[in-house]
């Protein structure tokens, strides 16, 4: 067979193998999906995908809303507002999130008995949710107040205040406690509330309850909004039986295809961590920085099996996050869309991690962009970048980490987090350059040996920068950029 | 807004699309940054379009991005600030 011919074979086999996967674009999947045997079907395969990653009563409570919004158009808000504060009440009522777990440790720190945690995170929790529905009636009738124009800052500069209370020498026991309790809950909801903010200042708001539903929702209960806000959800809503019975193929696929990853990073650790011997990349760190450095090619081996593990980690969560909001009928764009075959680091920024980058975009880089230096567009550009991919990277890194304040001091909070802080910035800077080499219309090369190059590049880069970005906090920055020194033979 | 203006508008958008990795054809009502569509990134270029080719000063503006989903959403933006 020639070389072409055997591409031909090769790009065939792809494109029935493509074929074979679209059901989403079958007609007989369409309607057979449309029917309750087939309703059934896509709800019992999505409950097996996300039960072993959620865990059970949380997959079948996001199942159970998915389906049930569905059904029930008109009890769409109710359904998802239900479902969402009734995740929140029972994960943190049966002790399963981490907000209890720092929570727990402020409570031993101050020798308080550990029974605390529950009550009172699930009276901050209320009160957070009493809070909303009085910030978006406060928001409603005072639209140039503070908090409706800048609802970030604000929220940040609260969340700042509630820190700097709690630090405070004279504050400790039970009032301590309670204070960094109030931050632990609070700080996951700074990143949903501004969406929400924002929607009741545009001409046409959703409900309240839509809102309220949209916070931390029942399918993604992180520190990240996974398809933005209620405005971008209502646009994204599938209008005809058609098009959501699309939804929910692309939804089964999404979940099937998150599994799927989730036994490719498993298969990764089992090889190369378990069998092969090769280190974690916080233990290769480490026995370089005792004199004893493993050989270049396992240090690099191992930078390498972190990324990798990264970047299916970020992949597999936010398919089977999106997974479960397609199910509910709203037709999102994929939280991490192909990033290997990015092109320059501005394709990587927006493909590694979509709605990290969106809610970064709008709450830095527009701000930003609309404020400073509107006469110099290059300029204004790059900074709008490195605002969005360095000061609001590196804030929602510190924000979610937040309880290392209450645990080391804002001093050694502050140290640990320097090597993230130059991870921000270099990476901020290569986004920015690449987004400015873009508007000045240079285009990667579309030949083969371009694709390649680009590849490379890209993911040279932000490999290396990976072992400053690292979420560990256990190396200084030193002790990293002498690591990363030593992979190229120097030291 | 003039036809000619519009129609080089939507071909401003057509090729933010096509850069984007969407083939699909766009109606003048329909969403392209709330839809998913188009992203922020994308908005921001728009953003910079607009305020060269049709002047529009975006700081004066309490921006939403309602104020720019869809190519009527644009016209009447345009439209209402060459009307004041």
């Amino acid at each position: 067979m020639t070389p072409s011919a055997a591409g031909a074979s090769r790009s065939s086999d792809t494109s029935r193998l493509r074929r074979f996967l679209a059901i989403d674009e079958r007609e007989a999947f369409i309607e057979r999906a449309q029917t309750p045997l087939g309703q059934l079907a896509i709800a019992l395969i999505a409950l097996l995908a996300i039960a072993g990653h959620l865990g059970t009563w949380q997959a079948v409570l996001a199942v159970a809303a998915a389906m049930s919004a569905v059904i029930w158009t008109n009890a769409r808000a109710a359904i998802l507002f239900s479902a969402t504060w009734l995740m929140a009440f029972l994960e943190t009522g049966l002790g399963g999130n981490d907000t209890l777990d720092r929570i727990t440790a402020v409570l031993h720190q101050e020798q308080l008995p550990d029974a605390a945690a529950i009550p009172l995170a699930i009276g901050w929790l209320l009160l957070v949710l009493l809070g909303s529905v009085v910030a978006l009636q406060w928001v409603r009738r005072k639209p140039q107040s503070m908090l409706a124009r800048r609802p970030l800052v604000t929220l940040l500069a609260l969340e700042a205040l509630l820190c700097g209370v709690a630090s405070l020498s004279g504050v400790a026991g039970l009032p301590r406690a309670m204070l960094w309790s109030a931050v632990f809950v609070l700080t996951p909801y700074i990143w949903f509330l501004p969406y929400a903010i924002v929607d009741q200042r545009s001409r046409d708001p959703n409900s309240a309850l839509t809102q309220l539903g949209t916070l931390r929702p029942f399918w993604s209960p992180s520190y990240l909004p996974f398809g933005k806000g209620a405005a971008f959800l209502r646009k994204s809503l599938s209008k005809t039986p058609a098009e959501l019975a699309v939804t929910q193929l692309k939804a089964v696929k999404l979940l099937l295809w998150a599994n799927a990853l989730f036994a490719l990073r498993d298969a990764l650790i089992w090889l190369f961590n378990d069998t092969l011997q090769i280190p974690r990349l916080g233990d290769a760190i480490d026995a370089f920085v005792a004199g004893q450095p493993y050989a270049l090619s396992t240090a690099w081996a191992a930078l390498i099996l972190s990324m990798a593990k990264l970047s299916l980690q970020i992949a597999m969560w936010a398919h089977l996050f999106i997974g479960i909001a397609r199910l509910a009928g709203y037709r999102l764009p994929r939280g991490s869309w192909r990033p290997l075959e990015s092109r320059t680091l501005m394709d990587y920024f927006n493909r590694f991690h979509y709605y990290f980058k969106e809610l970064l975009v709008d709450f830095f880089f527009v701000p930003t962009f609309f404020k400073v230096f509107r006469n110099h567009q290059r300029l204004r550009m790059f900074f709008a970048t490195f605002m969005a991919a360095g000061v609001g990277n590196a804030l929602w890194h510190f924000v979610r980490d937040i309880d290392l304040i209450s645990t080391l001091g804002l001093g050694a909070a502050l140290e640990t987090f320097s090597s993230y802080l130059v991870y921000s910035a270099v990476l901020a800077t290569g986004v920015g350059l690449s987004q400015l080499r873009a508007n000045l219309g240079h285009r990667p090369s579309a030949t083969l040996a371009g694709r390649i190059y680009s590849f490379c590049f890209v993911w040279w880069f932000v490999t290396c920068l990976h072992i400053f970005g690292d979420a560990s906090r256990d190396h200084t920055l030193g002790e990293r950029t002498s690591f990363l020194v030593s992979l190229f033979g120097f030291i | 807004m003039h036809t000619q203006a519009k129609s080089k508008l939507r071909e401003y958008l057509r090729t933010a699309l096509d850069k984007h990795g969407d083939p699909h054809d766009f109606a003048d009502e329909e969403s392209l940054f709330l839809s998913g569509r188009l992203d922020s990134f994308s908005m921001m270029n728009l953003v910079v379009y607009l305020e060269t080719e049709f002047s529009v000063d975006f700081s004066a503006l309490d921006f939403d991005v309602n104020l720019v989903d869809s190519v009527n959403d644009i016209e009447a933006l345009v439209d209402s600030i060459a009307s004041r």
